[in-house]
């Protein structure tokens, strides 16, 4: 924290946390993690650990919610008491009711809405710790849960935080960064393969001319967390792992336990690597 | 009000009960595998995710600055709340605390409290002036009944870890930094059963919470105390039901605090 | 090749016979939902691996009778609305937690469904699966069917709804095949194990 001062982001070329100015910081993203939900995520980025879950398509309550067209995508962004700093009082506050919206909004256009007329799907973001960028790490994470529902999207929404701080251009915004006087916060959400733009904020003062390269920035980066996305989304199903005769029984057990599938994978080459020593 | 329970599941979850059977294969008296992760929420004084079957609590405790209640000086505070996350069960909804959640935070905290395994003075910073107040808030991420012991495991393991926010010169938080950890001088847990069919059944499931007739949760101590009960649902215990719930109820909790204190 | 999809991901750039969850936008065809394509095939489609029942004409279900009124009964078929079964359609009278099963004669445009041939199934245990895997218990021609049958000797009755309904022979083993179908749904090679896991089990 005392380090912000000493670090000149114009002449270093680095950031307070070391990264570059285009460097986002580390993203994890495991889906299927909430057993009773219809589709779940759980996303850490850097500081930021989000759980998203998805109830639906289901009956619209209350009833006059409906929407005899269209299904209403309805957000609940919320945070724990005890993943700022300074503790939040429980139940939802004016942030917490604006991000919802927004983040609603921006799932509408993935999603084809017209195929469920007169049903809701709850989408359920929750913050378990965070260091700025809280909101676009839910929407990540709801995109990657509504897939894993099974739900009918036109693409998945990536997004990411990019702004200013201490005179430079930078993506994926840390709290010290967000608290530079000069900072500027922009939330960016797309639908990748488009690069239509579903979420878009701003606070701060900014040139259009920076726009201009920032936004390329931003898209640039919500390509990267596509990637995670769809990694973690495809990596429940390995195509290649086909059921041999042989091994049946061993695959049998390891799917039914509902590991993570990292540790899976990582204890499977550890299996591996023992019987070889064993058979030397 | 959602329900997603069939009442077709409940009825049958009454007469397995009656044979002495659980849908889950589980004996009556036998509680659900439990696992521990600790420290995931960097911005909290400690936290705990605790796993009993499926169910799934979150706990984190914030530690800040409060003034003392008039009638105790020289005494610090702790509060507990809970939440049924609407994340965490297609049933559960969003709004106020309702009174389900209200009496599981209320008995969990009392099991702590009441057994003074936290000492209120050692809270006090300035008489009068600036104590310790400790938030302790536990969120179910996956619901399957019995949200009161979860939760207890939950509140007691992030205690049992809680870093103490360190203090300067002006008796103000610096952020991020510690100074020592709280003090726990016991490790009270919550035991909870319920009546289905006429048969006692340890750690309910959602379903065999549903189709409850009586509910009755003990918190006891490592030390052979008796810190909190609370008997819900419309049902009704006898002297005898009620005696080899608290016999097992030790025998139990003895158990769990080998596994998550490794004591 | 068989691949796995994400919703948005291209499947062709060129024209091709549309199958299900596909949508073209700009003369190009994507994915629609999370699952399975084989690149190969002349038709474009996706076989979904998650998602929940959404009745379609013609599909057979397993329902349970979830609210009994003066009318008749509300059932629920693993959807996002109950079905309705006049008193008049059944000969015998139902109560709360029968199984049946029946025809999805129509599909509303608010996707309910209207059922017909409603049939009150006896004594027996529902098993669940995921909606959209529950064709792989069935198989090709009834393959998987078979294989379940001749190895567990129950009495099977498969919803597309995701339910199956069985009676007699070695219930738990059908309910661990089941659960294996669903886990594995999407690898090939799946008829042979389930024999596998049958034979070892029984």
């Amino acid at each position: 924290m005392k380090q912000e001062t000493m670090i000149d982001y114009k002449k270093d070329k680095k950031r307070i946390d070391g990264r570059k100015m285009d460097e986002s910081r580390p993203l994890k993203i495991e889906v299927g993690v909430i057993p009773n939900a219809n589709g779940s995520a759980y996303l850490e980025w850097g500081q930021n650990k989000v759980y998203a879950a998805v109830y639906g398509p289901r009956e619209a309550l209350p009833k006059h919610s409906a929407d005899p067209l269209k299904t209403v995508i309805k957000v609940e962004y919320r945070m724990t008491s005890f993943s700022v700093p300074q503790r939040k009082r429980p139940g939802p506050n004016r942030r917490d009711q604006e991000i919802s919206k927004v983040l609603g909004e921006a799932l509408t256009k993935a999603v084809f809405v017209e195929q469920f007329p007169n049903t809701e799907i709850g989408v359920y973001v929750e913050v378990i710790d965070s260091n700025a960028g809280s909101r676009v790490a839910c929407l990540t994470a709801a995109s990657c849960a509504l897939a894993d529902a099974g739900i009918p999207m036109r693409d998945l929404v990536s997004a990411i935080g990019v702004g200013k701080a201490f005179g430079e251009l930078v993506v994926d915004l840390d709290k010290a960064e967000e608290d530079a006087p000069d900072a500027v916060d922009i939330p960016i959400g797309i639908l990748p393969n488009s690069e239509e733009i579903v979420l878009l904020q701003l606070d701060g003062l900014l040139t259009d001319k920076e726009w201009e390269i920032v936004s390329k920035l931003g898209i640039n980066a919500c390509k990267k967390v596509y990637e995670v996305q769809k990694e973690a989304l495809k990596r429940k199903f390995d195509l290649s792992e086909a059921m041999e005769k042989k091994d049946s029984k061993n695959v049998s057990k390891e799917n039914i336990s509902k590991e993570n599938i990292d540790k899976k994978n990582v204890e499977k080459k550890e299996v591996k690597s023992v019987k070889k020593k064993v058979k030397k | 009000m959602r329900s997603t329970i069939l009442e077709s599941d409940i009825q049958k979850v009454v007469s397995l009960a009656r044979d002495g059977k659980r849908l889950d294969n589980r004996q009556l008296d036998e509680m659900r595998e439990i696992k521990i992760e600790t420290g995931m929420s960097e911005n909290a004084e400690g936290s705990t995710i605790v796993t009993l079957g499926n169910t799934k609590v979150i706990a984190g405790l914030k530690i800040e600055i409060g003034t003392p209640y008039p009638d105790n000086q020289d005494e610090g505070s702790i509060s507990i709340g809970a939440e049924n996350l609407p994340l965490a069960h297609p049933d559960y909804e969003s709004g106020r605390p309702d009174d389900d959640e209200v009496e599981v935070a209320r008995v969990v905290d009392r099991a702590i409290r009441e057994s003074k395994a936290i000492d209120f003075k050692s809270l006090c910073i300035i008489k009068g002036e600036k104590v310790w107040v400790g938030y302790l808030d536990f969120y179910a991420l996956n619901g399957d009944g019995n949200m009161f012991d979860a939760g207890s495991i939950a509140a007691l393991v992030t205690f049992n870890n809680a870093k103490m926010p360190k203090l300067d010169a002006e008796n103000r938080i610096i952020m991020h930094e510690y100074d020592g950890k709280l003090k726990l001088s016991r490790k009270p847990l919550l035991t909870t059963f319920v009546k289905v069919g006429g048969k006692i059944l340890l750690d309910p499931t959602y379903l065999e919470e549903k189709a409850a007739e009586a509910r009755f949760s003990v918190g006891t101590t490592e030390d052979g105390f008796i810190s909190a009960m609370q008997k819900g649902v419309g049902g009704s215990f006898n002297k005898e039901e009620v005696s080899y719930m608290i016999d097992l109820a030790f025998k139990n909790s003895d158990k769990i605090r080998k596994q998550i204190l490794k004591i | 090749m068989k691949q796995v999809v994400v919703p948005g991901e291209l499947l062709s750039e060129e024209r091709k016979k549309l199958g299900p969850n596909v949508y073209v936008l700009n003369g190009k065809i994507y994915a629609k939902v999370l699952g399975i394509t084989n690149t190969e095939s002349e038709i474009a489609e996706v076989v979904a691996l998650k998602g929940m029942y959404i009745p379609k004409r013609d599909d057979t279900i397993v329902g349970i009778v979830n609210r009994v009124v003066f009318a008749g009964y509300g059932v629920d078929v693993n959807s996002f609305a109950d079905s309705f079964i006049p008193k008049k359609a059944m000969r015998t009278d139902l109560k709360l937690g029968d199984v049946i099963i029946a025809k999805v004669e129509d599909v509303n445009e608010l996707k309910e469904a209207d059922l017909s041939f409603p049939r009150k199934m006896g004594d027996g245990e529902v098993i669940k699966i995921t909606a959209v895997r529950s064709p792989r218990l069935i198989g090709k021609n009834g393959s998987m069917l078979d294989v379940l049958t001749n190895g567990t000797n129950c009495e099977i009755f498969i919803g597309k709804n995701g339910r199956v309904w069985a009676r007699d022979g070695n219930i738990n083993l059908l309910k661990k095949a089941v659960h294996f179908i669903d886990e594995n749904s999407y690898k090939s090679n799946l008829t042979n194990a389930v024999e596998e896991l049958l034979k070892e089990k029984k």
